[in-house]
């Protein structure tokens, strides 16, 4: 029986290729569509799934007085692992990971920097599960000074030199000599935690580590199996109370659990989140994930209009095999074998697809996916059956309704295929359409969000700036540097500060003491800048005036931001000017003045409200990024001389810089990811959908070609004609645009919520999709409608 | 064989209803071969329909070997058709997408023939049909006696106890014709009842008894001698 159903089904195939070509083609681009984004959206949930403990990440809610609103953080205190362990039974271990970027280190006459160190506590290789091919996991990480390598920094060091017993030294604020210990696998790509070698605390440890207060690294928790974390938590507001010495301390921080498995794709509102690689937001991925499905349910809907369509073809079929004895159901499993071996086509045209796009995908989204079925039988088996069911959700319809036949009618050449039928294609059409409307709509809002989070001015130039990473030592030459680059007309200016904007800058405590009132203890973003800094990147004053060159002036100048003016003036009279706040009392450790308001700029990304923030000069604290403004229209000379004026200085240290426009497109990455494959995913809708226009277009006009014969007998023009088959078309597409605006609507006001800064919904992007869908569509029909149009109606008219 | 009394059918629209069958009562016995005759929408397609489970009645009953098959479900009918009725239509309705030893081996797939015996089977009716140099040719392939000539071997390679043909040589020259009522009266001759509609005296001439209808009722029934 099935032998004979195949064989009918690959012949019915052959027969109608066309046909069978739009399905197959539809049902693969879909399919691979939604191969794809599900081998990311898998790929997406595997990050830290090789860990087999208990493992959690212990965070911060921070509510410090002068905050616009509280913030979460990734950070913790030093004290904390060890408190915890000992307070909480339930607390079987902990580990602290500090990042250290750009780690330089010495061996024999090899220095190289390494792009990132983690010093951790002895326990961290044995409460997580990177492999260890090398070394004892419980003892490596126990001495001072102990190392633990991977396997690609173990090499990039030593070549094939045997590591383990050998020593490097780094040399630093902290110069240390180190004994390898230990040779890690390298990190898998989905892990959060991405680094090049592990060191213990031990190695660095200095006292003032151990005070509260101080948020600057990663505590992760191992908990005892089946503890209830939210359970816990509701203890830590005491614990904090026990063990910090600060009765006020619950006031500024809560404590919360968030397992290892969820921090790379929970924590979008987590901000400080230095050790999370690749982070992403995993509304983004189930988003992605719907959206895929999406796309295979218009692929499958154009299956079962086009088989419904031509439903009249297979009807005489259906009315033969009936009268020689085939029940309904034989039939509807002959139909359904008919759709799942069109799958299974459809497959491995998609697999095509899938292997040519994989990696660019991979490019777009720096992610490692790969899809090999032969190595993995499970996936493939898991392909294979969502392709079964993709063939059987296609073809239940198509197998129901043709197998429903009876056969005294369709053998009389009756099919019923009118009314009702032509109703429900006309129904799926629209919600195809519905749905590639729809995502057009939400793809001009992402773009034009995206577009508008890049161009908006963000209060400050950022236009031909290098920034260049500086350290404890290169620091030190600041000045130097600065005079030197200064000498040439490439540069047009240079400054520096402890932090590069659009990242999230440090908070630190200061006191404002007014003139009229008690002092006020707040906790407020800071920079610290170099005296030049505003003048550099155009950053406006509104009130008092710029940091003055006077070296006596360093750290006791501070200049606020219009935001932070007016949390300073929350309590004044409701006239009170800004610039009554010039001159009063405010600082750090040792109070200096205000004595300027700058107007409000976005150190940080869009997404994020201005919050309050202050800039002081403060020489001796030091600087880590150097901003060098080149001169536009020679950008590589400018660059080979701020290379050169480097190399000069520091001759065995790497030139690494970045333009700032470049960070900030690092800023947005994420959000431009979104924006492309959204983009694309609309995009393969768009086509998939008209595929099946383009079918079911060419369907009407065939069936129309003696009506068109008539009317063109009876003096049609060719113009009348195409409108008549158009029309029907034309008014489907019309009425799922009017479908899909409140929907889209809905979504994308939802959407630029997560936005401080965003674009207002318009409707002229709505009007613009709706015209732009019917332009496609009557592209699509006007093809199949001008060739009936413009047919010799004799022809049609004898074939009759 | 066959016993229908009072048999009803209408066909309704919105607004008119038209009585294909009007109380109409036949006896058919075992191994004759009746023809159906009457002018067009007299009911004779409406009744082979009926004959041949196709189709519902609205009113009467349907005996068919002594059993009561007017209320008969989807799959009980299904099942009545493929071990006891074969069909010979006037348009042939063989299927396109097979060839012509599948198009004649298919009721033998649905019976549940295993293969090897469906081969030997297939191949003895395609003989007997004198169409076995044409096994591996699709219907378009054939000339409209060749195609009527396997629709025939399709409608008995089960051994069906009745044939239904309805207007089998509609489609054919006289030549062809001929000989498909040759065949029909060979297979009567080996003990299958036959029932046919047709518009042809000619044709009629081959049965032993022809049943006029007109406006759904029996106007005439003429003994062949």
């Amino acid at each position: 029986m099935i032998k004979n159903y195949i064989k009918t089904a690959w012949r019915n195939l052959w027969k109608n290729k066309i046909f069978s070509a739009l399905n197959i083609a539809g049902l693969a681009v879909g399919m691979a569509a939604c191969i794809v984004i599900m081998s990311f959206v898998f790929y997406e949930k595997s990050f830290d799934n090789f860990h087999t403990k208990n493992i959690y990440r212990l965070n911060e809610v921070q509510s410090f007085p002068g905050m616009v609103s509280s913030q979460k953080v990734g950070l913790s205190m030093y004290p904390m692992g060890p408190t915890l362990k000992n307070e909480f039974p339930q607390v079987k271990n902990f580990t602290r990971v500090k990042w250290n970027d750009k780690y330089q280190v010495t061996y024999q006459d090899k220095r190289m920097f390494l792009p990132q160190a983690f010093s951790v506590d002895s326990t961290f290789l044995q409460m997580f599960d990177f492999k260890l091919i090398a070394g004892d996991r419980k003892t490596a990480l126990e001495k001072p000074n102990s190392i633990v390598l991977t396997q690609a920094t173990a090499k990039k060091i030593f070549g094939d030199v045997n590591p383990l017993g050998k020593t490097i030294t780094h040399y630093g604020n902290d110069t240390v000599i180190f004994a390898v210990t230990g040779i890690l696998q390298d990190i898998p790509k989905n892990s959060q935690m991405q680094f090049d070698c592990l060191f213990s605390f031990s190695s660095v440890y200095h006292k003032w580590m151990n005070r509260w207060g101080g948020n600057w690294l990663d505590t992760y928790v191992e908990l005892a199996p089946g503890t209830d974390a939210t359970i816990l938590e509701s203890k830590l507001p005491a614990y904090m109370l026990k063990y910090s010495g600060r009765p006020d301390i619950t006031k500024f921080y809560k404590l919360f659990f968030l397992p290892l498995k969820d921090v790379h794709a929970n924590a979008a509102d987590i901000g400080l989140d230095y050790i999370n690689y690749q982070k992403f937001d995993k509304k983004a991925t189930n988003l992605f994930a719907i959206i895929a499905l999406i796309v295979l349910l218009i692929a499958c809907i154009n299956f079962m209009n086009l088989s419904t369509a031509r439903s009249a073809e297979r009807a005489r079929e259906v009315g033969v095999r009936k009268s020689i004895g085939a029940r309904r159901l034989e039939l509807a499993v002959q139909f359904l074998s008919e759709t799942i071996m069109l799958s299974l086509f459809a497959l491995v045209a998609g697999m095509i697809l899938v292997w040519i796009s994989l990696p660019y995908i991979n490019n777009l989204s720096g992610r490692d996916i790969s899809i090999n079925l032969w190595a993995s039988p499970g996936t493939a088996a898991i392909i294979i059956g969502f392709t079964i069911v993709v063939g059987i959700v296609s073809g239940i319809y198509p197998a129901v309704y043709l197998s429903s036949f009876k056969p005294v009618q369709v053998l009389k050449g009756s099919t019923e295929s009118g009314g009702n039928k032509g109703t429900f294609r006309n129904v799926l059409v629209v919600g195809q359409f519905t749905s590639a409307v729809f995502l057009m709509i939400a793809t001009f809002f992402v773009v034009k969000q995206l577009r508008y989070m890049q161009q908006q001015d963000p209060g400050f130039t950022r236009d031909q700036v290098v920034t260049v990473p500086l350290d404890g030592n290169t620091d030190q030459k600041y000045d130097v540097l600065k005079q030197q680059l200064l000498s040439s007309s490439l540069i047009t200016g240079v400054t520096a500060a402890q932090d590069v904007l659009g990242s999230h800058l440090d908070q630190t405590g200061v006191t404002f003491k007014p003139k009229n009132g008690p002092a006020k203890q707040l906790a407020l973003t800071q920079l610290v800048v170099d005296n030049n800094y505003l003048n550099l990147f155009g950053i406006k004053l509104i009130a008092g005036k710029n940091f003055s060159p006077a070296k006596s002036a360093s750290g006791r100048e501070y200049i606020i931001n219009e935001e932070l003016a007016h949390e300073l003036l929350k309590d004044q009279p409701k006239n009170t000017p800004i610039a009554s706040l010039i001159g009063q009392s405010f600082g750090n450790d040792s109070l200096g003045v205000i004595t300027g308001i700058s107007k409000n700029f976005n150190f940080n990304s869009l997404h994020y409200k201005v919050e309050t923030m202050f800039m002081f000069n403060q020489r001796n604290w030091g600087y880590s990024q150097l901003s060098v403004k080149i001169n536009g229209g020679k950008t590589n000379e400018a660059l080979a001389f701020i290379k050169s004026v480097w190399t000069k200085n520091f001759p065995d240290r790497p030139f690494e810089y970045q333009f700032l426009d470049d960070h900030f497109n690092d800023v947005y990455k994420a959000d431009a990811q979104i924006s492309k494959i959204v983009s694309i995913l609309a995009g393969l809708a768009i086509i998939i959908s008209c595929l099946g226009l383009f079918g079911l277009a060419s369907y009407a006009a065939e069936k129309r070609v003696k009506e068109i014969g008539v009317r063109k007998v009876l003096g049609a023009s060719v113009q009348s004609i195409v409108l008549l088959l158009s029309g029907q078309f034309v008014k489907l597409v019309l009425m799922a645009n009017l479908l899909a605006w409140p929907l889209a609507w809905y979504a994308m006001h939802k959407w630029l919520q997560s936005f401080a800064y965003r674009i207002d919904i318009k409707l002229s992007v709505f009007v613009f999709t709706a015209v732009l869908s019917l332009f496609i569509a009557l592209l699509t029909i006007s093809f199949q409608s001008v060739k009936a149009a413009i047919a010799n109606p004799v022809k049609s008219l004898r074939s009759e | 064989m066959i016993k229908i009394t009072e048999l009803q059918k209408y066909y309704r629209t919105e607004e008119v209803e038209t009585i294909a069958l009007n109380k109409l009562s036949i006896d058919v016995k075992e191994g004759e071969f009746v023809a159906i005759m009457g002018p067009s929408g007299c009911g004779k397609s409406t009744l082979l329909n009926i004959l041949g489970l196709l189709d519902d009645p609205d009113g009467g009953s349907y005996l068919f070997n002594g059993i009561e098959v007017a209320d008969f479900n989807e799959r009980k009918r299904a099942d009545l058709r493929k071990h006891n009725i074969g069909f010979v239509f006037q348009s042939f309705n063989l299927i396109d997408e097979l060839t012509v030893f599948e198009n004649v081996e298919l009721p033998l797939i649905y019976t549940g023939v295993p293969a090897s015996e469906r081969v030997a089977r297939v191949e003895k009716v395609l003989d007997k049909m004198q169409i076995m140099h044409r096994r591996n040719h699709y219907p378009q392939q054939l000339s409209g006696g060749q195609q009527q000539r396997v629709a025939v071997a399709r409608a008995v390679v089960n051994n069906p106890k009745l044939i239904l043909a309805d207007e089998p040589t509609g489609n054919l020259d006289s030549s062809n014709g001929n000989e498909v009522m040759e065949l029909l009266t060979d297979l009567n001759e080996q003990g299958t009842t036959i029932i046919m509609v047709t518009h042809s005296e000619h044709d009629a001439r081959y049965s032993h008894r022809i049943i006029r209808l007109l406006d759904g009722q029996t106007v005439m029934e003429n003994i062949m001698i």
